[in-house]
This record gives structure tokens, sequence and C-alpha cells, in this order.
């Protein structure tokens, strides 16, 4: 977690995406969507069901694949686009890529059968071969910083949904991460336990993590993203500070969103 | 009383047999019945579809006519066997078949968000099968494998049909020459007793497997 302290005025660009597009079928569900992520950056997408907006994450860390365009991390190219067929990284390269992105998934996606500690030892000792005792004191912290120290020997299924959350962020930080992507985070919880799962994030834009966050929650948006991009039927609709997003969108459809999203 | 000593010390005898075609068949048709799924499950079309017909024919045909092949249609290609390993590879090749579509099912009940998390946190597709999937599925397939087990256990019974002198068989000799049914009742419950036995031991399974699960 040591570059977490760092300047998070650095203007280094963790994420680069160029146009990228894809489709199911029939369906082109990306339409060319470009951005980019600084260090510390929190960009927060919004938008209604079926606009692509998980889609355009999961692209990210390679869970979906794109047809064309161009994505880079921290500088690395994922996927290049070869006269319009994007063309991946391949094995370690890959890999290594990879290895600069954590995920957080709306179902959480525990491992049930392993403890709460265990969940988090896992990936560091199997993927970055790491000692049991180099890793638990910084499994154990992170633990403690997500409020759930007390639960380190529990099974993931004694948990509420928001307990699991809370534990899911920090099994994907222990693999030390330097951007962390959250898809819909608490949209599978009940809404008295989102507030734990938001301030933990919150807590973790406060140390300059770079996020991307997929969120329904624009209260969070507003507050906690210094960009908030707005997208509907694949496409960006409208992005900007959230100050100026949320009060004065200049889009109808943004205006429509908001204003169902708002009521 | 020296009868009925007799006629249990010869049943035990021919358990033997049963237990040696009972543990050898596990033995192998579980690993292979674990590669037979993975194999169904191969993205490569002509892998899984010659599996998926592999297991048809196992699953589709009687056993004892599988046995009857092994020993008596076998040799006509050249290959000559003796009973006891006609007996195995018969069983192993059915069982493995029907635990192939066991585990099959364990895999594909893990959620894809499982795989998921695993592959976002960097894990190969072995670490992901080995570390998060198996544990996972050795838990649900528990019940159906302990279902096929106990099957076993009374098919062993069809060895007979090459003349080999299981439990059953030994019992039925005794029956047929003494004309006293006692013979059956002891076989009856020596099979009751490896059943229970297994019974207890599944059980003792899904405990462990199943710790995570409240």
């Amino acid at each position: 977690m040591e570059n977490m302290t760092n300047d998070c005025k650095d203007n280094e660009i963790m994420l680069r995406v160029k146009n990228i597009k894809k489709r199911f079928g029939e369906l082109e569900v990306l339409k060319g969507i470009s951005f980019d992520v600084r260090k510390g950056d929190v960009l927060a997408v919004i938008g209604p069901s079926g606009s692509g907006k998980s889609t355009t994450l999961r692209c990210l860390n390679c869970l979906e694949t794109i047809d064309s365009g161009a994505i880079e991390i921290k500088g690395e190219e994922l996927a290049r686009d070869e006269g319009g067929v994007a063309v991946y990284a391949e094995g370690s390269k890959l890999r290594a890529i990879l290895g600069h992105m954590g995920m957080v998934f709306q179902q959480f996606n525990l491992f049930p059968h392993m403890t709460v500690i265990q969940n988090l030892l896992e990936a560091p000792m199997q993927v970055k071969k790491m000692k049991r005792e180099e890793i638990m004191p910084i499994a154990e912290e992170l633990l403690k910083k997500v409020g759930l120290f007390d639960k380190r020997d529990v099974y993931p299924s004694r948990l509420s949904g928001g307990q699991q959350q809370r534990v899911a962020i920090a099994r994907a930080l222990a693999m030390n991460p330097d951007i962390m992507l959250f898809d819909e985070p608490t949209s599978a919880l009940d809404p008295e336990l989102t507030g734990e799962v938001l301030r933990t994030m919150r807590e973790l834009a406060h140390e300059h993590m770079t996020m991307v966050v997929v969120t329904h929650e624009m209260a969070f948006a507003r507050e906690v993203a210094n960009h908030v991009m707005f997208m509907a039927d694949g496409m960006i609709v409208e992005e900007g500070e959230p100050q100026k997003l949320f009060t004065n969108p200049s889009e109808e459809r943004t205006k429509a969103f908001l204003h169902n999203m708002l009521r | 009383m020296d009868k009925l000593m007799e006629t249990t010390l010869s049943i035990l005898a021919g358990s033997e047999l049963t237990l040696e075609i009972f543990f050898v068949t596990l033995f192998l048709s579980l690993p292979l019945g674990f590669v037979e799924a993975l194999l169904r499950l191969s993205d490569f079309k002509p892998v899984s579809r010659l599996t998926e017909i592999y297991i048809w024919v196992m699953r589709g045909s009687p056993l004892m006519l599988q046995l009857l092949f092994v020993y008596f249609a076998l040799p006509l290609v050249g290959i000559m066997l003796d009973p006891m390993p006609s007996a195995l590879i018969a069983f192993t090749l059915n069982y493995a078949a029907y635990f192939a579509e066991i585990f099959r099912a364990g895999i594909q009940s893990i959620e894809r968000g499982q795989y998921e998390a695993a592959r976002t946190l960097g894990m190969t597709y072995m670490q992901t099968m080995r570390r998060i999937i198996l544990p996972q599925m050795i838990h649900r397939v528990l019940p159906p494998v302990s279902n096929e087990t106990i099957n076993l256990v009374k098919d062993t019974s069809l060895i007979y049909i090459l003349a080999m002198n299981d439990l059953l068989r030994v019992a039925r000799t005794i029956v047929q020459r003494d004309f006293d049914m006692t013979a059956f009742f002891i076989a009856g419950a020596f099979y009751l007793f490896m059943t229970a036995i297994l019974t207890w031991g599944f059980k003792r399974l899904e405990e462990h497997f199943g710790k995570y699960d409240e």
C-alpha cells in the first residue's frame, strides 16, 4: 500500500481507453468508448441498466474482450488496435498488466470454502508465491482497515452482505493493485448495509487509490468521485466533474436519468 | 452351530473377492471419471463429443453385457484376459462414466463468479481448479458419489457371470447344496454391513467438506 501516500497530483495516466467497441451477436453493446483515468482519480460510471457500463468495466480486466479499440494500463498495452481488430497482450505480459487491477463484484464472489483470512491470503500466496508470514501482517492490517479483524476465522456464509463485500475489497487490496474496479458494489445489498461498504470505499478514495466505480449510488458518485461519466446505449453521453454533471447537465438524456434517480 | 460358522466363513472368504473388485474399481474409476469430466467440458468440440459418446455407451448398455464383452469378445481380437482383470476393466470403465457425469454437474454448478474472482486475482486455470473449484465441487458431489459407491458394492455380485466366486455366488452355492436359506440371510447381512460403513464414511466426509456451509 506504499503508493497510496504518493502525491495524488502526479498526473500519470493509469488507464487509457481508446474507442473500444464490442458486440454480442447483433447487439452492439459498446459503440466506441474513450476515456482516461489518472493516478488518484475516482471515476464514477453511471447510467441506466443495459447502457454498457458494467461491460466497459469488465473489458478493462479481460472478463470480456473488446472487438476493436485499445486499452492501456499504466502505459502498457493490454489491447491494441490493428486495422480495426483488437489484439491482446499474451502470456506473462498479459498477467502482469492485469495484476495492476483489483476487482470488486456485485455478488462479492468470496471463496465460500475458505475463512475470511484465507480468502485474503490465497492469491498472494498462490499467485505471488508470498510466504504466509510475509502476507499475514498485511492481510490482518487490511481486515482491521475494513473493520472485520474479529471475523478473520469465520466462513463467509456467516457474514452479512455488507461484511462480505468489505472482505472482498480487502481481498482485492491484498494483491496490492494500483487500480481498483468496482462493479456495482452495493447493488446486491440491503439498503441499510450499503453505508458500511461506501464508507470503506470513501476511505480508499481518501488514500488516493485510483478507482473506477460503476454505481447506482448517486450520492456516492457526487461526493467521492472527481469525475463522472454518464453512459447510455453503449456510448458516453456526458462526462465531467460531478458538481457540473449533477447540478447542470447539458444533455437531455442525462437530465432525464438524473431526474429519475434523484426523485 | 458349526454349520452356521462354516457358512459364515465361506461367505467371508467370498467377500474378499467382492471387496477387491470394489476397492480397485473405486480407486481407478474416480480419477478416470474426473479426467473424463474435464474432457467432456473441453472447449475442443471433437474431444467433448467423443467423451459424450463414450459416456453414452457405458451408461446406456448393461454392465453385465460389458463384462461379457470384455471377457468373451475381446479374445476375438486377440486380447485374452483372466476373469479378474476383465471384471476390473469393465467395472472401471462403466463406473468412470457415471462418475464423469456427476463431476461434470458438480463443476458446472460452481458459480461463474468464482472463476471470475480467481481470474481477477491472477490465478491460473490449474490454480483455480485445484484451490477454488475442486474443494467446492467435492462437497456438492458427495451425495451422488455416495449413491454410486453403494451401487458398486451390490453390482460386484455380477461377476458371478465370469464364474468368479464372490460373496453372493458362494452363498447361492451353499443354498443349492444344503436346501437351507440361512446363507442368503448371512450374505444380506454382509452387504448391509458394508453399505453401513460406506454410509457412515460419506456422512463424515460431508461434514468435513461442508463445514463452511453452517
